[in-house]
């Protein structure tokens, strides 16, 4: 199994504040991940540094073995439109385009605007009918909707997902991780960061952070896990000595993600 | 679609889909380019307004015989060159002319300054004018206020005029001349002399050394000469004006009687005229008897050119004019500047401009902080935006080109408007103050409309600039 994603104890450091603390991670191709931790935990800041949009203050972010510390802005922006599709909380949607010129954008930055191909993607989402209307005439649903469909449109190799289900009912929730089940299913590697159980709890692999260190680590797909340890993948490990942080080469079992965080979390058993 | 028609898609959904931001942004531009257009207009129009309207209170020029056309005879300045004079005048911008022939002549015996003009052209060059009746005509004359009161004349009354050959003569010229020199202000101030209001003006410009030689060479081309003139006046007196008058007259032969020199004092015959108006201007005019050139021809009995040709140039370099003027010697014609008015011109009109630029100056650095600020402002608000399409693979230059574009395209419309609107408020302006409209100037129109898009591309870079090296992520995580 190819490695998509590498983290080498990366650490992001504002002045005293340990953002993320000496991180080590591997995501293989295809697999479906969630971060969760409470507000504050580090997740978005790991998100950050793995869409690119951020630099690690120390370690080494991987991705299909390319150092993105090596990478200048413009490079770094090619990587951001080739491999990764952002999905956002608050969607980010262009407020004066169109559904469907929302996913044109990313088209037209990354190679060649096809209008038709755009649509497809909005019938994927099932937004085929809403595509001529603008953000503020869409439910936040379907705003969320249109940006997996800009998220889509490039087939990317990884999907980035900071709360996808912040802000939506739990119709549309169901409608969302529906969608990225569909993804997983065909093949696309999806990170979601998120604080619901509910939404951890549909990846293959949890991982939990408290105060930007690696505290906890689950498998939701017992399959996935051997999968993974078969092709040589370790769980993910932090060198933050720190009280509970998940320092070994044993993966620290977690029952409920603020529970855990509060708590500490449990002894996976063999 | 290709990418470029995508582009104008955005950019088009970004003018008329927020249609509330994009109007405030072209408001900024429109009233920034109205103001400055308007401003410039009348920058540009009035001095031009204000220079024809000081062409109104006389002439800035003045042309007279040479010496050597008019030492032999009185032809003065024939109409073919008068017509030529114009024509280089008029090479060099817009001009009003009014011709004068001086002859002295007698009423009730006392002699006074008679000139034959061209009522119209008189009119037309001097509105400061203050007429009591009317111009002259055929038959009737125009007289100064100093005469009407020294006299008792009234608008209407009669007036015979007497003409005396021996009063004109020219073989007075070499005394006359001296004469002159010396007594050219005080014929200046009293009578304004031959040469009308040229003499005076010069003198009062302590220019003397010119008054004097253009009295002179007036007093030559018309022998009615300001020392005749001033002389005669003067022969209450100035005894030597009367001596020279005197011995002029016997050496060219006048008859005597019985032995001594013929006075004609009390001779009053001569022809009737009817005063037609009175004018009053302060100056000389007020000492002069204007009448048509047909009735100063028909009073002398001679057909002559003119002594003085008075000028309103329009010309931007009037020396350029007097010199050009002057170089063409074989025109033997002399031209002048009165400095008094041209001075005054170049002094007042200076001013205008000056102010006005300065107000202009003001008003562009306003408008340059307004629309600068505006624009910033609708910016900074898409921060967001930016940050989005960095996430999404955009480079900092081609976020920077869409919205370059974008303040460009709000630069282009509110110029255009603004310029229409400032070219409406100049033009109001103009008819309300002046009375009179402005052309379009299409150049400036141009510059207005360019102005506007380039200050509101200007006021776009700091903030776009600012929110394109930001991480997508900082951006993204504000709100």
């Amino acid at each position: 199994m190819d490695m998509l994603l590498e983290l080498d104890h990366i650490s992001k450091i504002y002045g005293e504040l340990h953002a993320v603390d000496d991180l080590n991670l591997t995501v293989p191709q295809g697999e479906w991940l969630a971060i969760v931790g409470s507000s504050g935990s580090g997740k978005t800041t790991l998100m950050n540094m793995i869409g690119c949009m951020d630099t690690p203050s120390k370690g080494s972010v991987k991705l299909e073995g390319r150092k993105l510390e090596d990478l200048n802005a413009g490079q770094l922006a090619d990587v951001r439109k080739n491999m990764i599709g952002l999905v956002f909380q608050k969607f980010y949607l262009v407020p004066h385009l169109t559904a469907v010129e929302n996913v044109m954008v990313a088209q037209y930055y990354h190679s060649v605007v096809d209008e038709k191909q755009a649509l497809e993607a909005l019938d994927r989402v099932g937004l085929k009918d809403r595509a001529h209307h603008l953000p503020s005439q869409l439910s936040g649903g379907e705003q969320q909707r249109v940006c997996i469909a800009r998220a889509l449109i490039n087939d990317p190799k990884l999907i980035l997902a900071d709360e996808p289900t912040g802000n939506l009912d739990e119709k549309n929730e169901k409608i969302v991780l529906d969608l990225f089940r569909q993804l997983h299913e065909q093949g696309t590697t999806i990170i979601v960061v998120t604080h619901d159980a509910l939404v951890a709890s549909c990846a293959e692999r949890e991982i939990m952070l408290n105060h930007g260190v690696l505290v906890g680590e689950k498998w939701n797909d017992e399959n996935a896990r051997k999968a993974y340890e078969a092709a040589g993948g370790r769980p993910a490990s932090t060198g933050a000595q720190v009280e509970g942080a998940q320092t070994g080469e044993t993966a620290i079992g977690f029952a409920d993600p603020t529970k855990a965080a509060k708590t500490g979390g449990e002894e996976v058993t063999e | 679609m290709t990418n470029t028609g995508m582009f104008f898609r955005m950019l088009f959904s970004a003018v008329f889909r927020r249609r509330s931001r994009a109007m405030m942004a072209v408001v900024a531009s429109l009233v920034g380019a109205a103001t400055l257009f308007c401003l410039a207009m009348i920058c540009i129009a009035v001095p031009q307004q204000m220079n024809e309207e000081m062409r109104a209170y006389g002439a800035n020029l003045i042309v007279t015989p040479t010496s050597s056309t008019t030492s032999g005879d009185k032809a003065g300045i024939d109409s073919a060159m008068v017509e030529h004079t114009t024509e280089m005048v008029a090479a060099k911008g817009s001009e009003k002319h009014a011709t004068y022939r001086y002859e002295n002549v007698r009423v009730n015996a006392a002699p006074y300054v008679m000139a034959g003009v061209d009522a119209k052209q008189v009119k037309n060059l001097n509105h400061h004018w203050v007429i009591d009746g009317s111009w002259p005509s055929d038959g009737k004359v125009l007289i100064g206020r100093d005469i009407a009161d020294a006299i008792g004349l009234k608008v209407g009354s009669r007036i015979t005029i007497g003409y005396r050959a021996s009063d004109n003569a020219s073989t007075s010229t070499a005394n006359g001349s001296g004469n002159t020199t010396s007594s050219a202000p005080s014929v200046g101030s009293s009578r304004g002399g031959n040469a009308g209001g040229v003499s005076r003006r010069e003198s009062d410009d302590s220019r003397s050394n010119e008054a004097a030689e253009g009295s002179a060479v007036a007093g030559q081309a018309g022998s009615a000469n300001a020392e005749t003139g001033g002389a005669s006046e003067g022969s209450a007196s100035t005894a030597d004006g009367t001596t020279d008058t005197q011995q002029s007259q016997s050496s060219s032969g006048q008859p005597t009687q019985d032995g001594r020199v013929s006075s004609d004092i009390m001779d009053t015959s001569g022809t009737e005229f009817r005063v037609a108006g009175i004018v009053d201007t302060g100056g000389s005019e007020d000492s002069i008897i204007y009448a048509t050139n047909a009735d100063v021809n028909k009073l002398t009995g001679v057909t002559r050119g003119v002594d003085v040709i008075e000028y309103s140039a329009g010309a931007s370099d009037l020396n350029a004019l007097v010199t050009s003027i002057n170089d063409m010697t074989s025109m033997h014609v002399k031209a002048q500047q009165v400095t008094k008015i041209t001075a005054s011109d170049t002094r007042i009109i200076t001013m205008l401009q000056t102010l006005f630029w300065i107000v202009s100056l003001v008003v562009l650095v306003l408008t340059l902080v307004g629309v600068g600020t505006t624009i910033s402002s609708i910016v900074s608000q898409r921060r967001n935006e930016i940050g989005l399409r960095k996430a999404l693979g955009a480079s900092s230059s081609a976020i920077g080109v869409e919205f370059y574009v974008e303040s460009a395209m709000y630069g282009l419309i509110g110029g255009l408007l603004g310029t229409a609107i400032g070219y409406g408020l100049a033009q109001w302006l103009c008819v309300a103050v002046f009375e009179r409209s402005i052309g379009f100037n299409w150049g400036l129109g141009v510059a207005s409309v360019l102005l506007a898009a380039i200050v509101a591309v200007v006021a776009s870079i700091p903030p776009v600039h600012r929110a394109t090296r930001i991480d997508p992520a900082v951006v993204l995580r504000e709100e």
